[in-house]
């Protein structure tokens, strides 16, 4: 299916709005001269909702720019490659997650070829990263993770 | 403190040999990750945060300085030599800048470049110096009414000035204050939109949401593209202008820098717009019109000139009333808040060396531009060079660390991928995020401002509008408004933002 860029846009701004009205209407919403912590949130939203509106509109009168296609691989993985540095950081220690980062992200990339060039330079700029961020400049992340140290490493 | 006892004050403080040489690292990793394509300021600046975290407050201040304006040379670099524009700003530099180049005059057009940028910005240093203190001791003035509108007046100058819909841009400046609004309510304690989420609590990052938007998103269009890059940097001959080259750019570059000096101080996009009309007072001006586009030098000095005038004096809303005018100032908040500062009206009477020698180190960090940047554009040609599928990797891990160390949290890393691939749906949507950046700043400000102004008029709004400054900004910002209805400004904005994307 083709979606045009303003009805996405416009049904995001929709569907943003409405969830954040919802959530924002449980709040004490005040009077002006005292607002409440609702006051501002509801009406910023209801606004987004009728610009959103206001979007999904103008998608109908004018002929709408398409969008266009997606390649899905580095949009998935890329940010993927990001939550497991995440994951790893902590629990295996930052140059092991560096090097999980690198080599997944650098699998989306049309030009991939795994060789031993590729692997040296990954662990080479993994190990320089955890000398100058953790050595060098003192950042408390952990060299070995947690589930490491209880292996006994 | 008067003037003089201040630039005292901030030569003593800028030359200690560590603020030195953290300025040195600050603007020559600025530069080094400034050229690479792609990476913009906000990319760059939230890329190498980290390396400021644990310096003391003025030392990091001064390199996160050195490193914004490294990435603005950076960025003018790359624009000559590969037709790439690192932001919206140097778009402008691309036209005449890589026509020099192509015609074997690059040399001559980054020597252009850095010379304007040099003068612009050891001017607006001076401008800062002069206005910053006026503006702050007037900034003592205001009520929360007149910072309202000064709130609003700087939301819809960035609204007007992206490329894009107007309507678009309200939906993205909404949507960041929606963001901006997570978190534990300063004046109620209730806690806002976080799902019961502890660690919402805090509100969501700046930082986080802009390296997720503008980095992380960026690799994300680019890797989309990958196929369609081409990878060709324009060779570098000789550096020196020659006389017919001097002769041609001291007019744009003296226009340019007064234009940026008096455009950056506006809330809003003022670096944009600086250089765009430098760019076209120029051709308007110039004996040969024809030239503009084809490589004519004035078009590569006069909008650098503008562009780094601008980039400076936007420091002072930023400092003196604590109001980001730009995404990329919005940034600077953010990483100062990390540090503990808070910007303002009092940074200037409470912590004058902080002050003083931030505006000292900034002519020094232009100085070590001008030297750093021509002698060594060898290597950064060879830097530009580097194949984008070695690159991102490694960009995507300096950011991850950079996000990660903020506050020691994983959850920021998850949020940043989350952010990385709205930022991508974004410029899918043709969705410009700078107003979303600058609104996730400035809307809790305008929802305290908002509150504090109806709590004192008992709920009565027309203290907006008989305050003669609040009056004034909003006038300022409804014309700014309807401007861009009449058909003639939006066709010249048509023109001097579409090629932004």
């Amino acid at each position: 299916m083709k979606l045009s860029q303003d009805v996405l846009l416009g049904l995001f701004f929709v569907v943003f709005g409405v969830v954040s009205v919802s959530i924002a209407m449980s709040y004490p919403f005040g009077t002006s001269g005292r607002m409440g912590p609702g006051y501002f949130p509801v009406i910023i939203s209801s606004l987004l909702v009728l610009t959103g509106l206001l979007v999904l509109f103008r998608a109908q009168l004018v002929q709408p720019e398409m969008l266009p296609a997606i390649r899905w691989k580095p949009l998935l993985l890329v940010p993927g490659a990001v939550v497991v540095f995440g994951l790893a950081v902590e629990t295996l220690g930052l140059p092991l997650a560096i090097l999980l980062l690198t080599i997944l992200s650098a699998t989306t990339s049309i030009k991939f070829h795994i060789g031993w060039k590729a692997v040296a330079g990954s662990l080479a700029f993994a190990a320089l990263c955890s000398v100058i961020f953790i050595e060098l400049l003192g950042l408390p992340i952990p060299i070995v993770g947690n589930w490491l140290r209880v292996l006994g490493f | 403190m008067d003037i003089f006892n201040g630039l005292l004050l901030g030569f003593s403080t800028a030359t200690t040999l560590s603020n030195f040489a953290y300025c040195f690292a600050g603007v020559l990793l600025g530069t080094a990750v400034g050229v690479l394509p792609g990476l913009g300021p906000i990319a760059t600046i939230s890329m190498l945060l980290p390396f400021t975290f644990g310096l003391p407050v003025d030392t990091a201040l001064i390199m996160l300085a050195g490193i914004f304006y490294g990435s603005q040379y950076g960025g003018s670099t790359t624009a000559i030599l590969m037709n790439l524009p690192g932001e919206a700003s140097s778009v402008v530099t691309t036209l005449d800048g890589h026509q020099m180049a192509k015609q074997g005059k690059a040399g001559r057009a980054l020597a252009a470049a850095a010379i304007g940028s040099f003068f612009a910005g050891t001017v607006g240093t001076l401008f800062i110096v002069i206005a910053a203190p006026l503006l702050a001791s007037l900034a003592l003035t205001f009520g929360p009414a007149e910072y309202f509108s000064l709130i609003v007046l700087g939301l819809i100058t960035s609204m007007v000035l992206t490329s894009g819909s107007l309507l678009t841009a309200f939906g993205m400046a909404l949507f960041g204050i929606i963001l901006g609004m997570i978190g534990t309510d300063i004046n109620s304690g209730a806690a806002r939109f976080t799902f019961g989420s502890p660690y919402l609590l805090d509100g969501l990052d700046f930082v986080v949401v802009a390296t997720g938007i503008f980095g992380l998103g960026d690799v994300l269009i680019n890797l989309e593209n990958e196929r369609l890059r081409v990878v060709g940097v324009a060779p570098v001959s000789s550096l020196f202008p020659t006389a017919e080259d001097w002769r041609r750019m001291t007019g744009p570059i003296l226009r340019g820098t007064g234009i940026g000096v008096l455009l950056g101080v506006l809330p809003g996009a003022g670096v944009l717009l600086a250089s765009f009309s430098a760019y076209a007072l120029e051709k308007k001006i110039s004996k040969r019109p024809e030239e503009f586009g084809k490589g004519a030098i004035e078009g590569v000095a006069a909008p650098e000139a503008a562009n780094n005038a601008a980039a400076q004096t936007c420091f002072i809303p930023m400092l003196t009333l604590g109001l980001p005018g730009t995404a990329t100032m919005a940034l600077m908040i953010g990483a100062l808040v990390v540090q503990g500062v808070q910007p303002g009206p009092e940074i200037l009477s409470q912590q004058p060396a902080l002050f003083w020698g931030l505006v000292v180190s900034m002519w020094i960090g232009n100085l070590m531009l001008l030297f750093l940047n021509l002698p060594l554009v060898g290597m950064w040609a060879k830097l530009i060079s580097v194949p984008y599928h070695f690159l991102f990797p490694m960009i995507c891990v300096f950011m991850a660390i950079g996000v990660y160390s903020i506050n020691n949290s994983v959850f920021d890393v998850y949020m940043m991928a989350l952010f990385g691939v709205l930022g991508y749906f974004f410029k899918r949507m043709g969705a410009e995020p700078a107003p979303l950046i600058l609104a996730m700043i400035l809307g809790p400000m305008a929802e305290e401002y908002l509150r504090r102004t109806l709590l004192i008029s008992h709920g009565d709004a027309s203290v907006f509008f008989t305050s003669p400054l609040s009056l004034g900004t909003l006038v300022v910002a409804a014309l700014l408004l309807l401007s861009i209805v009449s058909p003639r400004f939006r066709k010249v904005r048509e023109e001097g933002l579409q090629e932004v994307d």
